[in-house]
């Protein structure tokens, strides 16, 4: 390669997917180093940048895969997290009541985090082969259920209802956008109240059942999943148009809110930048979901162009629903919102989907 | 094939459709903050600022335990502790120089335990110190104003009524260690948080859930210096907010008796060993000692280092339920069962008769009575109580050790009684299966001349001996031990009850009960009897005793006098029995570590339970008891007939005699 290909293939790289995530990524640890910084884990903010260089660098590596082998190897993928998500629940470690890593020596991997990626790549192989031109309807739609719903219940039983779930959630965003045919959306609809209703009676741990509560009635909590939503609502509040300042936040200085570096970290955002804050963050993650969503038009592959709508499900969800948690809109399920929750293992994921998406923006010019 | 790029722009409607909705979530997120932080923002700001929510715990009252004559075991004592709200904390040295000074304390201590308690929430109260006295608490109730911070907790103190009277049996509660923290979590379905107390040992332990109450808690409202509001500030905005009220435990009455419980702990004063008392009819404990014993209340308090290290520094163990958790050949006490199995299998008979003259040979060995000149001749009857070894030599010769065990294990030996406390230990019967699996060995026919008599293999905990007794007394009704008569709840209601359970019930032949009865009945009340000193008066015992050896000595002092000993070289005495002999009603079985005899160590344990029993439950039979030995007028000799009853001897080869013998 000499000097001008090099220069062409800089020119070339769509630095978009990384750059958006890096903006959002810098707002959040600056956020991690204020809620923690007055606490015993005031060096977290350095693992935590250490985990984002080191996603970068494996986003960059999958950057540099061509698309096609995304294709290529999408069941492998797929098969090889269904594997280990069964090995997590024979040799895992436990973590917080749940048995969601696998040990490779200093290393703690956890599964579930990559399986999201890989159903991705299952799906949109599945989606862009069978049909791909016609309509579905809810018989087309039982296979790539079956491909979703496997990992799903092998998460849900770890226990991590949230994750387990996610994977149904991106699943149906991907078969939306895969052109359902309305009677099947409404049937889904239909059908998913139910489901829920019948989960919630019979397949969810008292902890799952009582934050489900916890959302429709705080005060019916025992655990004190309550006390963080109002405390989590008092933090948002009273940071009014403006906030209260960087390192100002009183909530969570005081250890008001329990998980403030982890789940919470949006609402000390809030509290310390306040509404105008909250709306420069919320448009950052508009811009890098708008974008995603442009690459699934401007590839000329159609499982390129699903699996970019996989993928901003992917960092949809995780956003929507941990916003949507902090400030009382859903119950407590433990989802990290993107770049902002502390935790190496989700970062790794999303730098992973960046790359991904990052290598099918590079040759969209190849032909 | 499909035109890929057609392919991807039949999509696009849906593509859009998919931004649109994602910008509606967006906008839902938006207007939600909007309401938060514009709408209601001002008050959120305000209450942020000046108040506190605080979420305090309410200690559920653990339940109280009571004997079956309705005393007090257990109760629930409120004490207070000193404790300090790091966040409340002002003019830090200033404070806690005059808390130390009201406290008897250093200030360098109070710092050490703030210290150590850093990594926590600054709003969680730091407990400074325990159990404060009732002049401390008035002091600072008084001077609370002027030390901003400082507060005092009520804190519900477990106390045993009768402090180490019951200790193994009742346990003890302390706090729950890390290690037991995800155990516990997972195996009760509680979320237990460090600090929470929970039953480790006894009663406390197994029946800790029934015992324990519901915590509950409540949200009040406190100022910036940490003081409690009466009311919350915003009604309307806290208005969701509930408090939840603490349930408090179950209550339980034991089928232990409280004088039977401390008959049998002062009997067992200086000694270290355990009691037994069940009641034959229904398998109630009546009684459950084991001694040296240990203060369960210091437990619950916060046990004091030096208490904790003299604890587990003693080397008789003090926290050892030796009642269940500790095995002990029995020694002769298994004649009886051997004697049942013979009797049984039509091995001997009632006119059975052997010479017993010394020892017994078999092959090269040479196997000895503890009585060195031989009993002469010996029926069953007096084989049980003169505690003849030869008789039983000769039983072992013609047993299959596979049918002793299934006598054995039918009398509940060998296997756990299945009382309801943690960790009892199984005891051991040997068979042909077990040591072939052990060590791959068969089984010596020699090996069985051991076990007739109670030694080698053989192991049995006091419980089971209880239990096997009792079996005999009833006519073989196999019950199984239990320790809770009622569950009450808090409000009184009868919640559970204790229930007899039969695990098994062998018929045995009326004349093999007569025979073994007979024997009993004559160790305890014929002059020659091994427990003929401690028969008693009024109380009709029979039983058997036994002594458990050690180690084995060689050919020249297996004669020696076992006082003589090193103290830890000596035999275990043990002794077993049941009264009244006409219509039994008490099992008892004792265990004296390194008491020598049976008879001398364990059966005056047994006489004092007995009698505690008999006049409290049965004042009449008592009474008429000692009315007919007043008119029998046996005269009762100065000195036990019987002195060196019932030695065990360990088989000596014949190579290792002395030369000429």
């Amino acid at each position: 390669m000499n000097r001008s290909d090099l220069f062409d293939a800089i020119k070339k790289y769509d630095f978009s997917f990384f750059g958006i995530s890096t903006a959002i990524f810098l707002i959040g640890i600056l956020n991690l180093y204020s809620a923690t910084h007055a606490t015993t884990e005031s060096s977290i903010y350095t693992t935590q940048l250490m985990w984002y260089l080191f996603s970068l660098v494996v986003g960059f590596i999958v950057s540099l895969i061509q698309p096609k082998n995304f294709f290529r190897y999408a069941y492998f993928a797929y098969l090889t997290c269904v594997v280990l998500l069964a090995l997590v629940l024979v040799v895992g470690q436990k973590g917080m009541g749940a048995q969601r890593w696998i040990l490779l020596g200093p290393f703690r991997l956890q599964p579930s985090e990559l399986t999201k990626i890989g159903a991705v790549l299952a799906l949109s192989r599945w989606f862009s082969l069978h049909e791909p031109d016609k309509e579905m309807n809810l018989k087309d739609l039982i296979l790539p259920f079956i491909i979703a719903f496997i990992p799903t219940l092998l998460i849900v039983v770890e226990p991590d209802l949230g994750t387990g779930l996610l994977v149904i959630l991106i699943f149906l965003v991907m078969a939306f956008y895969r052109r359902l045919n309305l009677k099947t959306i409404t049937v889904i609809v239909i059908f998913g109240i139910i489901s829920g209703g019948l989960m919630y009676q019979f397949g969810l741990k008292d902890y799952q059942k009582k934050r489900v509560m916890t959302f429709i009635d705080p005060s019916a909590d025992a655990k004190g999943s309550g006390y963080n939503a109002i405390q989590s609502k008092i933090a948002i509040g009273s940071g009014q148009f403006l906030g209260k300042g960087f390192k100002k936040s009183t909530q969570a200085s005081l250890n008001y809110l329990p998980e403030n570096h982890t789940d919470f970290a949006f609402s000390v955002f809030n509290e310390e930048h306040g509404f105008i804050g909250a709306l420069f963050l919320i448009s950052l993650y508009v811009i890098l979901f708008w974008r995603y969503l442009w690459l699934s038009q401007s590839v000329s592959k159609i499982f390129d162009s699903i699996a970019a709508v996989g993928l901003m499900a992917i960092f949809f969800w995780h956003t929507f629903v941990n916003m949507g948690m902090v400030m009382g809109l859903m119950p407590v399920v433990g989802l990290p919102l993107p770049f902002v929750s502390y935790g190496g293992s989700a970062l790794l994921t999303f730098g992973i989907c960046n790359g991904i998406a990052t290598s099918m923006s590079n040759s969209r010019n190849l032909f | 094939m499909f035109n890929e790029e057609e392919l991807v722009r039949i999509h696009k409607t849906r593509a859009d459709l998919t931004g649109n909705i994602v910008l509606v979530c967006f906008l839902l997120i938006l207007s939600r903050l909007w309401y938060l932080q514009i709408y209601k923002g001002k008050t959120f700001y305000i209450y942020s600022l000046e108040n506190r929510l605080r979420k305090d715990n309410i200690q559920a009252p653990r339940g109280m335990i009571f004997s079956r004559d309705n005393q007090i075991l257990v109760q629930n004592i409120p004490r207070f502790d000193a404790i300090i709200t790091p966040q409340y904390l002002k003019n830090k040295k200033e404070t806690i120089a005059k808390l130390s000074s009201i406290l008897d304390m250093t200030s360098d201590q109070i710092l050490k335990t703030l210290q150590k308690n850093q990594g926590q929430a600054s709003y969680i109260p730091v407990v400074i110190k325990k159990n404060i006295t009732d002049k401390e608490l008035a002091i600072i109730e008084t001077e609370n104003s002027k030390m901003p911070g400082v507060s005092v907790t009520t804190f519900i103190s477990r106390e045993y009524a009768e402090k180490e009277i019951g200790s193994h049996l009742l346990g003890y509660i302390s706090e729950i260690s890390p290690s037991q923290l995800p155990k516990y979590r997972k195996r009760d379905n509680i979320n237990y948080k460090l600090g929470d107390f929970i039953g480790q040992a006894g009663i406390e332990e197994q029946h800790d859930l029934t015992l324990r109450g519901d915590d509950g808690y409540e949200f009040v409202e406190v100022d910036a210096r940490g003081r409690l509001k009466k009311h919350f500030r915003n009604e309307n905005l806290f208005g969701e907010i509930e408090n939840k009220i603490a349930r408090p435990g179950n209550n339980m009455r034991l089928t232990i008796d409280r004088d039977l419980q401390e008959s049998g702990y002062k009997s067992l004063e200086g000694k270290v060993g355990s009691a037994v008392a069940l009641d034959v009819n229904t398998g109630e404990i009546l009684a459950m000692v084991s001694r040296p014993a240990f203060d369960p209340s210091q437990f619950s308090r916060g046990l004091t280092p030096e208490y904790w290290s003299s604890l587990i520094n003693d080397d008789k163990n003090p926290l050892r339920d030796r009642t269940i958790q500790e095995h002990y050949s029995p020694g002769s006490v298994f004649k009886t069962i051997t004697a049942i199995a013979a009797l049984e299998e039509g091995i001997v008979d009632e006119n059975t008769e052997v010479i017993c003259n010394g020892s017994f040979r078999l092959g090269r060995r040479v196997f000895h009575c503890w009585k060195k000149n031989g009993h002469g001749k010996v029926n069953l009857s007096k084989s049980i109580s003169e505690s003849c070894d030869v008789y039983y030599y000769k039983i072992g010769t013609q047993i299959d050790i596979d049918v002793l065990a299934k006598y054995a294990s039918s009398l509940g030996l060998g296997k756990k009684s299945g009382v309801a406390l943690p960790r009892e230990t199984t005891g051991l019967i040997p068979t042909k299966d077990w040591k072939k699996k052990r060590n791959g060995q068969e089984w010596h026919k020699g090996e069985t001349l051991s076990c007739v008599i109670g030694q080698s293999f053989v192991l049995t905990t006091p419980i089971q001996l209880a239990q096997a007794y009792a079996t005999i007394a009833n006519g073989g009704k196999l019950l199984r031990p239990y320790l809770v008569k009622e569950v009450f709840s808090s409000t009184g209601e009868l919640i559970d009850k204790g229930e007899i359970v039969e695990e098994d019930h062998i018929k045995f032949k009326p004349r093999t009960m007569e025979l073994v009865k007979k024997g009993l009945r004559d160790v305890v009340n014929s002059p020659s009897g091994t427990a003929w000193w401690h028969k008693g008066r009024g109380i009709k015992m029979a039983g058997k005793t036994g002594t458990s050896q050690v180690m084995s000595f060689s050919a020249d002092k297996i004669y020696q006098k076992c006082e003589e000993k090193e103290y830890k070289h000596r035999h275990h005495g043990v002794f077993a029995a049941y009264a009244p002999y006409d219509d039994p009603k008490i099992a008892v079985a004792i265990v004296v570590e390194h008491g020598c005899h049976g008879s001398s160590a364990a059966a005056p344990v047994a006489e004092s339970i007995i009698t505690t029993y008999m006049k409290k439950y049965y004042p009449d039979i008592y009474e008429k008891n000692i009315q007919q030995e007043k008119n029998i007028r046996i005269v009762i000799p100065k000195k036990p007939i019987v002195e060196e009853e019932d030695t065990p001897v360990l088989p000596v080869d014949l190579e290792d005699k002395p030369e000429g013998e």
